[in-house]
């Protein structure tokens, strides 16, 4: 982990060492200095306009992936126990899971106006699919053992669920969320920058059309840190509710 | 008394379109007495496990009946505990929570089952391992914690599925030793299932060899070897020899005459 951690932070600098001097030499607008997009940095953090609208496009974030989870964990749970649920609804799911969801953006703006409601939706279709599958299959791949020790214990249906059934596909659960976690990020920023103009999304369109590659690349950054922000605490709680699991991956 | 009265079983097994009737167990009869270690033999799918599974109560039979004491089984109950062959302890509980489940499912107050986890923990040895989870520990000694929560629920039948099947073969004359000596002092109706003749020979008051499928019963044979069985010695004994040599040989005819 530690020595992990250390080629992380070596390959950062390395990167970062290597764009100042590629900015530098080429002193061209479109590459800007890594020194450059540090003061644009700090200059619209402190103007207060970066963390407005980084709360406006977080909010979006949470609620989207909030309504993902749930739905999504809920669906795809009731998709692994029951076949008839599952065949019923197998198609959509498998085909929306890797249909472009900008695609349907429109529409979404037809059903939901141009307000927050629109990107909210946009990012849980990112973020939903994904989790169904992935808590379908965690559940469909439960030891039948685990069930068979249970029902001879004399467990009733309920505690078959949650005690061995859910516990035993949490892992494949969390798989889930983490990549349902990436798309919201990707669903938040698609729905600034095509729905309405707000949030970090707005920023980029802003900068990006001013040629301030500065300011873009200093955005651009925050969202990448914001990506990796959010990754840490999915996986955080992942290590939270199985431990055991991990433990087993390390041996 | 467990009473098994001409018990079959077929299952529909469908492969690509085409459903077709396997029987598994066809008209299997059996008395088996209380305190008794009986041993059930036979080549691989024919039909033990499905066999266990029926006296558990785990799946339903097409025909025929099980009493246990009188009463017919039809779902699993209190007076009989499974151990598996694949251990089933769920990774997620440590050694001592996995032994706590079979009391939790049986609506154990907390504290209650926490102490007699631990007892039985410890008649298999395992006391000082109660806070490590399944995967820290080898195959025998997660077959003993298997067994610990079988024996915590204090039933009547203990079913045993092959449970030394997939350790290595010191522990598993280590885990035989361990079991009759548990089995001396808790005095306990058990049914055990194995494709090992040494192993049915040296544990078993009777033998049961099965055909292959459809499985019925070949032939029930009686292990008059004294106990306590001191394992080195038993398997030195003329008549250890003789009666291994003699299930081989109706386990042969059986295999024969399914063909």
């Amino acid at each position: 982990m530690n020595s992990q951690l250390r080629i992380n932070v070596i390959s950062i600098i390395t990167l970062a060492i290597l764009w100042e001097i590629a900015g530098q030499t080429l002193d061209s607008v479109l590459i800007p200095p890594l020194s450059k997009i540090a003061s644009a940095w700090i200059r619209l953090l402190i103007s207060g306009k970066l963390l407005a609208n980084l709360l406006m496009s977080l909010w979006t974030l949470a609620a989207g992936f909030f309504l993902a989870v749930i739905v999504g964990v809920i669906v795809g749970l009731l998709m692994g126990r029951f076949r008839a649920v599952e065949h019923f609804l197998d198609l959509y799911i498998n085909t929306l899971m890797s249909a472009p969801m900008t695609a349907f953006v429109p529409a979404l703006i037809l059903w939901f106006g141009l307000g927050i409601e629109s990107r909210i939706a946009v990012v849980f279709l990112f973020a939903v699919f994904v989790i169904v599958i992935n808590t379908m299959t965690g559940v469909k791949q439960v030891d039948r053992t685990f069930v068979e020790m249970g029902r001879s214990f004399g467990a009733r249906e309920a505690e078959v669920f949650f005690k061995i059934i859910l516990p035993a596909a949490m892992p494949a659960i969390m798989a889930g969320i983490r990549l349902g976690m990436g798309r919201a990020v990707k669903g938040m920023v698609t729905a600034e920058m095509l729905l309405t103009l707000t949030g970090i999304g707005a920023m980029i369109m802003q900068y990006g059309s001013a040629f301030a590659t500065d300011a873009l690349f200093a955005v651009i950054l925050t969202i990448l840190i914001v990506a990796m922000i959010t990754m840490k605490l999915v996986e955080a709680v992942d290590q939270w509710l199985t431990g055991w699991k991990t433990e087993i991956a390390i041996e | 008394m467990v009473e098994i009265q001409r018990v079959s079983k077929s299952f529909q097994k469908t492969v690509k379109d085409n459903t077709a009737e396997i029987k598994a167990l066809t008209d299997v009869s059996l008395c088996i007495r209380e305190n008794e270690f009986i041993s059930i033999i036979g080549p691989s799918g024919c039909g033990k496990t499905t066999l266990l599974k029926i006296i558990d109560g785990l799946i339903p039979h097409d025909s025929g009946q099980i009493l246990i004491n009188g009463n017919r089984v039809s779902a699993p109950g209190p007076d009989r505990a499974v151990v598996f062959q694949t251990f089933a302890l769920l990774p997620w509980r440590t050694v001592l929570a996995n032994v706590e489940f079979s009391l939790e499912l049986r609506r154990v107050p907390k504290e209650e089952r926490t102490s007699i986890a631990r007892d039985y923990l410890k008649r298999v040895g395992l006391e000082e391992f109660e806070h490590h989870y399944p995967h820290e520990l080898s195959g025998g000694m997660q077959q003993r914690a298997g067994l610990a929560r079988a024996l915590a629920v204090n039933p009547m039948i203990l079913l045993m599925d092959e449970p030394f099947g997939s350790v290595d073969a010191q522990t598993r004359q280590l885990l035989q030793e361990e079991l009759l000596q548990l089995w001396q002092r808790e005095r306990k109706t058990v049914i055990f299932i194995t494709h090992s003749m040494d192993e049915a020979v040296y544990l078993s008051d009777r033998v049961v060899v099965m055909t292959p499928r459809p499985g019925r019963v070949a032939e029930i044979l009686d292990v008059p070897l004294p106990r306590p069985r001191i394992a080195d010695e038993v398997r030195r004994d003329p008549q250890f020899v003789e009666l291994t040599n003699y299930i081989w040989d109706s386990l042969k005819k059986a295999m024969e005459n399914g063909h």
